[in-house]
């Protein structure tokens, strides 16, 4: 098999090659065209297999992640949209939770207010209603009324239309019919079903998912169209999937009828990619901290599995949607932070980046305001002359300048002033990763912590040590785990399901009705990509909840026929969940089922592990010693540093800090206490103590 | 304060700063908020009720030995978290008068309004932080309950509670767990004098949890860092706010501002000195310190429960408004939440008036006195800063459901949101909550899963946009009818008093509620509303205000009124009469008639 991920990120597109038969990885980075992201990614894909000799027709398949349907969401660029709704909730989309998102600002814009995702004007309403427990019609479907509507929408210039009816989730057919509807009237419209998206309750969120698959569908529709001429027009004949946010990848025909599943495409192959590298027994229990120039994002696996956010947690660019997504916490915070001091006199760092341009003060393009990158080029931990495989020599004194400045108004000296800018966003990074473990009863101590993107592997011990995380694994490429990532998973689709239950009155028919309707779904999914019964693995989950509380846990369902047994399995589950997350449980109370979930998934083939480092001595890899300052015991003091070339690291011979690595695409700080070694799969290994 | 007061504050200051370096300060504050947002999560994560969990009406701080917040959760309504430090600083007096100590493994139930609480539905459960057996801080949640044990179910429309006593269970300092025991009487007590216990005791059991766990959390940095080092730091902290707000101060031009605004209190009874209730404020900015006085206010109304306790509402609603207008976050990004942000303020409040009542005069429906004390401050500083407030902003209501299934009754709490009014550049923010509070709406079919309520219209109100240069918000209809037999209640405001026009904008429009019986009658219902029996098939229609408009409407973008014509929001009759804008059958501007009917206006004659 031989398979390509492609990964577009703001700058370059990475590429990955594969071929698990010759058991060859390849890597190639090309320039990323922002109009078309899809030229850029195609025109690397020709490159690469110019450059490398290969064949564009022997590629099985493509795997592609994309900021698109992001972009398009944070730049308010999305198609004019339609919505077809229940008379008298008419702004159900404007109202929102009716809540501010600042507490504390008279100033404030309310996203879903200032900018809609479907114009007051284009909300259109019509009669019909059900009703819960089990969707009682209240009132038939008006379908003149949205046959209307339709005809209103086409002569408006309208490109795509979300249905979006109170209780859909309880009975699609309104909906459905409503949608069919609107084709016949409108046939090239792109129409959204909000049960189709997203059949779960609390309607502000379902509808701004559904209004938001629509406002975004015709970009992305075209977008895979393109993508895939572009491959046919390279003679490749790979197969096209997308990576979804939930961690698996989708055919393209399904992404382009339910784009908002790739929202977080991206950030999701980058933590996958993480698990990935750290290898078979480290990713078992790691932590993904994937570091760039403007923000960390940082993922969770245990038992080798990054978890999903929690429907309620789940936000894009202000909006709430609700649609499965790996939980990956994204914080302000990375090379380009700024330092500063606010006007209390404080000293802080970030959120504000500098980015990549003008960038820090040491690239020498205009910064002027000390930034993260210079602090660490002050300290000595990055090589001036390599860094970027030496295409950027960094300016120290302009660093230093900076610095200095910081340090003046501080009030202390340059090296303290520039190790405080480090410390306060390790401090900053390693609050997040407790958030993310300790506040949810998991242990960092256990975990690995898997440091990539630019700047992660400067900081990653560092903020180990903060933690008392003893491991910290660096990948051999630290640069492309996102598109490393892609070559990593499966096909992978999530069903779900509102299923109100309590276990006082379980209805297990209900239940397993309920199941076997979401499995037929997936296998139809399934069938539509041409996987059989046979080749989908199928596992089931539930949100459950004490009666009475608004916020679900996740909790797995047993396979076969739910009967008391089960049951009584699922609700110890929720009990030890219960705790584990919020350290208390409430004996005695019920607990409501509030959603049921199946997740299917066919194996695709993945990357190999790398080959080992070549042969050769420590010595050979020292590229020069200098100075480099570390705390120890509570005292900054400069220390006789080697600076290592990672790609010249023998496998197995260990080396104490302190020490830097360089490589092209990173730079691995290895602190006084700790100790590093190459392995035989290329990943360095940094471990606490000797 | 004088130059030398303020040079020996900044001294001081600058004592407190060298005690800690600036990164292990930065460090710490991380790490303090770090915990207050845990506390928060977990609290409204695990909470029954829909008041806390989907209206996130709690509050979660850690608080200094001496009464001081530290930091807040971000989750909560600023008037939850905002009232924590007086909580604790009443639990103290309350322990000094009694002789009572706090010990490890403690845990304190507190409700007492003229003790530093909001008012007795919002119950705090503090618990004190003891490192090395010393006691070095406090750990504590509110949060809003259900039911309280008052004269009618719920608690909020409790508006025939003539005195602190009818308001339902006073816990003073009460110990739920001495040493780590749990006092089973008490909580047995509590269980048989509340309605809805199951839920009640539920999120009362979760308010203890999440506190231990901020107790728990505040070790580990205590030990992390050392108690010498986080004292300086939270001092440093708090020095930190405190120079912050003064900036800002001082940055307005020294002066008085006052402003004066109604409430609707009680109009329909036979005592006329219970409604018409005047709010008046006078702001003196003097240098980098400013005082809030309350003097001309309405005295208390002794027997109906809407006045505001000083420390726990009255405060709150001052410090929110103040801070949100000087150091706005859209605008100044985050400034850590803490007690140093208070310090620049005083408050001078009669006794025996409304935003200073003297027990036992009861409180528990002071949330919208308190609501327009803050909108009335709002009006006051709008002459200092004209461009960082918004014309007067849309009051709320809140409204109890009951009922009665297998015995047990069910109580269901809806706050029905306002709107603000326009804004310098900026069309007033639409049917959200407002000021002190910001809560949730419950999910329609979450409503109507779980309780025998039917939601039949929920959307913007029909042609009530209230003109200006920058347009009012715009409040919301909601209509819901009952199922099964029930009743209603009602605590609300701004029937009468619209929300204030500013610098030429018009004033906004009240707020109603209408009973409608299942046979067909309409009855409007007054903003207060004592317990009312609601039979199936009856709706209650509430009706949000709409806010003030900012400027004058003659100057308001043609374009913009044409957006709002074709959003549905105004008629095209209304822009003409209200804008001078003549739009076109075909939805499109006409501009010599515009600007005809604009210069009609300027020469006062009707377009």
């Amino acid at each position: 098999m031989q398979l390509i991920g492609v990964d577009v990120g703001g700058t370059f597109t990475d590429l990955v090659f594969t071929d698990t038969d010759r058991d060859v990885t390849l890597i190639h980075k090309a320039p990323t065209t922002p109009d078309d992201p899809s030229v850029g990614a195609i025109d690397g894909i020709r490159d690469l297999c110019a450059r490398y000799d290969l064949d564009p027709a022997a590629i099985d398949h493509v795997f592609h992640g994309t900021t698109i349907a992001t972009n398009a969401v944070i730049e308010h660029d999305g198609a004019r949209t339609g919505m077809i709704a229940n008379r008298g909730y008419r702004d159900i989309l404007h109202i929102g939770r009716h809540q501010r998102p600042e507490n504390y600002s008279i100033m404030q814009d309310i996203p879903w207010q200032n900018r809609p995702l479907v114009r007051r004007r284009d909300r259109m309403t019509v009669r019909e209603r059900l009703a819960p427990p089990n969707g009682e019609v209240l009132e038939p479907l008006d379908e003149d009324a949205v046959r209307e509507a339709a005809r209103a929408f086409r002569a408006r210039g309208i490109e795509a239309i979300c249905v979006c009816f109170l209780f859909s989730y309880l009975d699609p057919r309104h909906e459905e019919r409503a949608r069919q509807i609107v084709l016949e009237e409108f046939p090239e419209a792109f129409v959204t079903a909000s049960s189709s998206v997203a059949p779960q309750f609390r309607e502000f969120e379902r509808f701004t998912t559904a209004a938001m698959n629509a406002f975004i569908g015709p970009r992305v529709r075209n977008y895979v169209r393109n993508f895939a001429a572009g491959l046919d027009r390279a003679d490749c004949r790979g197969d096209l999937h997308i990576m979804g946010s939930n961690g698996g990848i989708a055919s393209a025909a399904t992404i382009a009828e339910r784009p908002v599943l790739t929202l977080l495409s991206g950030p999701a192959a980058g933590v996958l990619g993480g698990v990935w590298a750290a290898g078979p027994d480290a990713g078992e229990r790691a932590i993904t901290f994937d570091v760039g120039g403007t923000s960390a994002d940082i993922g969770i696996a245990v038992d080798g599995r990054v978890g999903e956010a929690t429907a309620r947690d789940t936000w894009i660019g202000g909006y709430p949607v609700l649609v499965p997504m790996l939980d990956i916490a994204t914080i302000g915070a990375g090379g380009g932070s700024i330092a500063h001091v606010d006007r209390g006199g404080a000293f802080r760092v970030g959120p504000q980046s500098a980015g990549s341009r003008p960038g820090p003060a040491a690239y020498g393009l205009g910064g002027d305001r000390p930034t993260v990158t210079d602090a660490n080029l002050v300290l000595g931990r990055l090589d001036p002359a390599s860094f970027l495989g030496g295409e950027m020599t960094l300016d120290t004194g302009a660093a230093r300048r900076v610095i200095g400045d910081l340090a003046e108004r501080l009030g202390l000296d340059e090296s303290e002033a520039a190790e405080g800018v480090v410390t306060i966003l390790n401090s900053n990074m390693a609050n997040a990763i407790r958030s993310r473990t300790v506040q949810k009863g998991l242990d960092p101590r256990s975990f690995t912590l898997v440091a990539f993107g630019g700047a992660g592997p400067l900081h990653g011990a560092e903020v180990a040590a903060m933690l008392d995380i003893p491991r910290v694994v660096v990948p051999p490429h630290p640069g492309i785990t996102s598109a490393a990532g892609l070559l990593t998973t499966d096909l992978k689709y999530d069903a779900v399901k509102t299923a109100f239950q309590t276990s006082n009155s379980v209805d297990a028919a209900a239940l397993n009705a309920g199941f076997a309707w979401l499995e037929d779904v997936l296998t139809a999914q399934f069938a539509a990509d041409g996987f059989g019964r046979d080749g989908i693995g199928l596992i089931r989950a539930g949100d459950l909840r004490y009666v009475g509380q608004g916020y679900e846990l996740r909790v797995a369902f047993p396979d076969g026929p739910i009967d008391e047994a089960a049951l009584a399995g699922v609700w110890q589950a929720f009990e030890r969940q219960h705790r584990t997350e919020y350290g208390h449980v409430f004996a005695d109370s019920p607990v409501e089922i509030v959603n049921i979930r199946l997740t299917g998934s066919a194996v695709m083939p993945k990357i190999g592990r790398p080959p080992p480092p070549a042969e050769g001595s420590l010595d050979a890899a020292r590229l020069r010693t200098g100075p480099c300052s570390f705390r120890v015991d509570g005292r900054l003091a400069r220390f006789d540093t080697p600076y290592y070339r990672r790609d010249a690291i023998p496998a197995g011979c260990p080396f104490e800090g302190p020490a830097v690595v360089v490589q092209r695409d990173t730079t691995t700080v290895v602190p006084p206490g700790w100790t590093a070694a190459a392995q035989a799969d290329r990943n360095l290994i940094l471990h606490r103590g000797n | 304060m004088g130059k030398s007061a303020a040079a020996s504050l900044r001294n001081a200051t600058l004592e407190n700063a060298r005690r800690i370096d600036p990164v292990t300060a930065s460090v710490i504050q991380g790490g303090l908020e770090n915990i207050a947002v845990e506390m928060g999560h977990k609290l409204m994560r695990m909470s029954y009720s829909s008041i806390i969990r989907e209206s996130e009406d709690f509050g979660a701080a850690l608080i200094d030995p001496q009464g001081r917040q530290l930091c807040e959760t971000p989750q909560s309504t600023p008037l939850q978290s905002g009232p924590i430090p007086g909580y604790v600083q009443g639990i103290q007096q309350i322990f000094a008068e009694r002789g009572d100590s706090f010990e490890d493994g403690d845990v304190i139930v507190h409700n007492s309004a003229y003790h530093g609480a909001s008012h007795g539905p919002d119950v705090a459960f503090c618990i004190p932080v003891f490192h090395n057996s010393g006691l070095v801080g406090f750990s504590v949640t509110t949060a809003h309950h259900l039911d309280i044990g008052a004269l009618s179910p719920g608690s909020c429309g409790i508006v025939d509670a003539m005195d602190a006593y009818a308001e339902g269970l006073q816990f003073k300092a009460l110990k739920v767990y001495d040493r780590g025991t749990l006092n089973r009487p008490l909580w047995h007590m509590l269980r048989d004098n509340i309605r809805a216990p199951d839920l009640v005791v539920g999120d009362m059991e979760a308010q203890i949890a999440a506190g231990r766990i901020g107790a728990e959390r505040f070790v580990e940095l205590i030990e992390r860092h050392g108690p010498e080092t986080v004292e300086a730091a939270c001092d440093a902290l708090m020095d930190h706010s405190e120079r912050i707000m003064r900036m800002a101060i001082d940055a307005l031009p020294d002066g008085v501002y006052r402003a004066r605004t109604f409430i609707d209190g009680f109009l329909d009874g036979d005592d006329p000195s219970r409604g018409d209730l005047p709010i008046e404020v006078a702001i003196t900015v003097e240098g980098s310190d400013i005082t809030v006085d309350f003097t001309g206010t309405a005295a208390q109304v002794p027997d109906r429960p809407i006045n505001m306790p000083l420390k726990g509402t009255t405060d709150c609603a001052v410090w929110l408004t103040i801070r949100s207008i000087l150091l706005d976050s859209a605008i100044h990004g985050h400034i850590p939440q803490n007690s140093g942000l208070t310090r620049p303020i005083r408050i001078v409040a009669p006794a025996g008036t409304l935003v200073n009542p003297v027990f036992p005069a009861p409180t528990i429906a002071r949330f919208c006195t308190g609501n327009q004390a803050a909108d009335t401050l709002m009006k006051a500083l709008a002459e200092a800063v004209p461009h960082q407030v918004s014309a007067g902003v849309g009051n709320l209501h809140v409204v109890a459901f009951s009922g009665i299934r297998d015995e047990t009754h069910w109580v269901h709490m809806e706050i029905h949101e306002g709107c603000y009014g326009g804004r310098f550049g900026k069309d007033g923010m639409d049917a959200v909550d407002t000021l002190y509070a910001n809560t949730r709406n419950n999910p329609i079919e979450d409503v109507e899963t779980h309780l025998p309520l039917r939601v039949h219209r929920y959307e913007l109100r029909d042609d009530a946009c209230p003109p200006g240069q920058w347009r009012g918000g715009i409040g919301s209809i909601r209509e819901v009818e009952y199922l099964e037999d029930g009743g209603v209640s009602v605590e609300g405001e701004g029937h009468k008093y619209a929300p204030w026009g500013f610098a030429g904008g018009s004033d906004g429009r009240t707020a109603g509620l209408t009973f409608r019986r299942r046979d067909g009658e309409s009855i409007d219902l007054p903003s207060k509303l004592p317990n009312m029996t609601a039979r199936a098939g009856d709706r209650i229609v509430m009706i949000g205000p709409c806010g003030g408009g900012y400027g004058d409407p003659m100057a308001r973008d043609p374009a913009l009124v044409l957006e709002d014509v074709r959003d549905g929001l105004i008629s095209a009759e209304t822009a003409l009469r209200d804008y001078g804008v003549a739009i076109a059958e075909s939805m499109t501007l006409d501009a010599p008639a515009t600007e005809a009917a604009r210069q009609a206006g300027r020469e006062g004659r009707t377009p």
